[in-house]
């Protein structure tokens, strides 16, 4: 499943953001109108590094779709940040 | 009976294969089954525990670190909490098999120049399951002595 909503919240001492949803699956509009300028440039890279096109797009593809349920959540210094991938 | 499991034991009956040759079949069509029996054979006390974990495989790998300040330098203390889905560190280790051979040895030194003896080129693709769910087992406590106040946590949920 592709990531398609990151919802991040920032606070310090005196502020609170509310949830910001952020629509990641609006990026994937341009991404894919840029498909098949990645796939050459990726393919070029692979092929110069000697690593199988494929195996290369197939390593990618699982990583973003396997970074829905990643959540961060650091304080420092009284300052929080949150980040959560849907 | 499902399908797999008719034909191997039809061949079998056929005198196609042997009882081992059908015993390795079955093992293969059934991991879940025969990593459940593993268990309990080898486990003691908790063979029980962790047959049952096997069932139930953990989804995230759970990093929680807490830091006071006179650890980090800043004002207050310093918490990081990260929930990394394992099926993200699969992709990573996956995508890290693809490094280049000729790149494993320049990798390799720097990581033990900073103090992580590990060699990449032993991590394959066909070991990566095994490593990973080796991984759903660990579990990391290390607390700060001597006014050191510093935890942290890595475990699998």
């Amino acid at each position: 499943m592709i990531p398609s909503i990151a919802l991040l919240r920032i606070e310090n001492q005196c502020w609170h953001s509310p949830n910001l949803w952020v629509p990641l699956f609006l990026l994937w509009i341009p991404a894919l109108l840029l498909l098949p300028l990645l796939v050459l440039v990726l393919a070029g890279l692979s092929l110069a590094g000697g690593v199988s096109p494929w195996r290369a797009l197939g390593g990618l593809w699982d990583i973003v779709s396997s970074l829905p349920g990643t959540h961060v959540h650091v304080r420092a210094e009284g300052n929080t940040v949150r980040v959560r991938i849907l | 009976m499902n399908e797999n499991r008719r034909q191997i034991l039809e061949m079998l009956a056929a005198g196609k294969i042997t009882t081992d040759e059908a015993e390795r079949l079955l093992a293969a069509i059934e991991p879940e089954t025969a990593t459940a029996g593993g268990f309990k054979g080898t486990g003691g006390g908790g063979g029980d525990a962790k047959a049952g974990s096997a069932k139930t495989r953990a989804k995230y790998l759970r990093v929680l670190v807490e830091a006071d300040e006179a650890t980090t330098g800043m004002k207050g203390p310093t918490t990081v909490n990260v929930r990394v889905p394992m099926q993200l560190l699969r992709a990573g280790v996956r995508l890290a098999s693809l490094i280049p051979a000729q790149a494993h040895e320049h990798l390799d030194e720097a990581l033990s120049q900073h103090g992580v003896p590990l060699t990449l080129s032993q991590i394959k693709p066909e070991n990566l399951e095994e490593l990973i769910d080796h991984l759903e087992d660990l579990t990391v406590d290390v607390d700060g002595k001597e006014g050191n106040a510093t935890k942290v946590r890595v475990f699998c949920e």
